[in-house]
């Protein structure tokens, strides 16, 4: 179901001929992102998952996802293909595409240029750039932050606590009501890879 | 001379634009507390130089980016009425409980809104601001031409103002004067005015509390 990188983005690029040149900049704009290059799991443009989607590791979504997205402790990059329709749960996120929903991450979020963004905005460190389009808001009161985020001490992790309009916590958030037709996808990679 | 010519032709600015002073909008960042946290509403679009600033203080932004996500048209075009209120309301991030907005930067985007719609829109966030909020706009007052499409302002490093949405075809200016913007601000009544090097007038408006709007 989903196509799962090599060893670096180049290998990634690599695997698409067709991809265009601004997709070729991604790997390293990633590596960036997430202080580290190497493997992330690819959801295709071609794939379309409604549901919960959980995972331990990196995520490039170039697809279509509704639902919930939990990478907890890794990096998600919404890429130029990809458009989200979700509450975003992840260590960093990276857009390029086009997102609908709330973005939390327990380090930063970047919006990059000509990417479209619907929803509230929860990082410590969050950068949209010229030409990227937002509508919706950014926390930047630390304690709000940390709170939203409910970040604990012992790991680091993000863990959502923040309420939402409907004054339910976002862990409440985590288990939406499912649509009938509802996938929960795991993303562990499998024993004996990273 | 160079200034004087460039007040006389819209389209020179349009292709070169300068760095501009505004005191107003300095003031008002200046002015940010940094021990109590603030919730601002910026009816433009998401600039990392104006969240760089903001984010000197504890606050949350909202971004309603009305130029991008079809804001003006939807607001122009909607009937007078309820109609109207809705579509002003729905332009609006959705708001926190207990979470009143402070502050609204407007820039230029009054300019480009029907009176009924900027009373519609200002009402709307009239009714999530707190009394005493403040909303900040620049108005078209000396020039008669404006561009086609709002304005992208971008702080600089030194607090002036540019306009980073680059060159492009103009527009007869509505050129709204103190005394029918003061009409049609719902609850915001002016508090300053002033008129800038580069021809626009800078506004700062204060929401009244509803005792206050009923006593007028």
């Amino acid at each position: 179901m989903f196509e799962r990188s090599k060893k670096d983005d180049d290998t990634i690029e690599s695997q698409d001929a067709n991809r265009n040149e601004s997709d070729k900049t991604f790997g390293s704009r990633r590596s960036k992102v997430t202080g580290r290059g190497g493997d992330a799991a690819v959801i295709g443009r071609s794939i379309q998952i409604n549901g919960d989607l959980r995972g331990g590791e990196d995520l490039r979504i170039e697809g279509d996802v509704s639902g919930t997205v939990e990478l907890k402790n890794s990096a998600l990059t919404i890429g130029k293909e990809g458009k989200v329709k979700a509450d975003v749960y992840a260590r960093s996120i990276a857009v390029d595409g086009e997102t609908k929903g709330d973005l939390y991450a327990a380090e930063r979020i970047s919006v990059h240029v000509n990417a479209r963004v619907q929803g509230n905005i929860i990082a410590p460190k969050v950068s949209i750039e010229e030409g990227a389009h937002f509508k919706g808001s950014i926390e930047m009161d630390p304690a709000a932050v940390e709170k939203a985020l409910g970040k604990t001490a012992a790991n680091g992790a993000a863990k959502p606590v923040a309420e939402n309009k409907s004054g339910k916590s976002a862990d409440d958030k985590a288990t939406p009501k499912k649509p009938a037709k509802d996938a929960r996808t795991n993303l562990h990679p499998p024993s004996g890879t990273a | 001379m160079i200034s004087s010519l460039r007040r006389a032709n819209p389209r020179t600015l349009s292709d070169s634009p300068a760095a501009f002073h505004a005191p107003l909008f300095q003031e008002l960042l200046t002015g940010l507390d940094a021990t109590r946290r603030h919730v601002i509403l910026d009816l433009g679009a998401a600039s990392t130089a104006m969240l760089a600033l903001l984010g000197r203080s504890r606050c949350r932004v909202e971004i309603a980016d009305l130029a991008h996500f079809g804001g003006i048209d939807h607001l122009n075009r909607a009937e007078h009425g309820p109609a109207l209120a809705h579509a002003a309301e729905s332009l609006l991030p959705n708001a926190l409980p207990d979470d009143a907005i402070d502050l609204v930067f407007c820039w230029d985007l009054p300019n480009y809104l029907t009176l009924d719609a900027l009373s519609a829109l200002m009402a709307a966030i009239g009714r999530r601001a707190r009394p005493g909020a403040l909303a900040h706009a620049l108005i078209f007052y000396a020039d008669r031409d404006m561009k086609e499409h709002p304005g992208r302002f971008v702080p600089t490093a030194d607090g002036e103002l540019i306009d980073r949405s680059g060159p492009g075809a103009v527009t007869a200016a509505p050129r709204y004067s103190p005394e029918v913007l003061g009409k049609s601000m719902g609850r915001f009544v002016i508090d300053r005015a002033r008129l800038l090097g580069n021809g626009m007038q800078e506004f700062l408006f204060r929401l009244e509390s509803c005792g206050d709007a009923s006593n007028h």
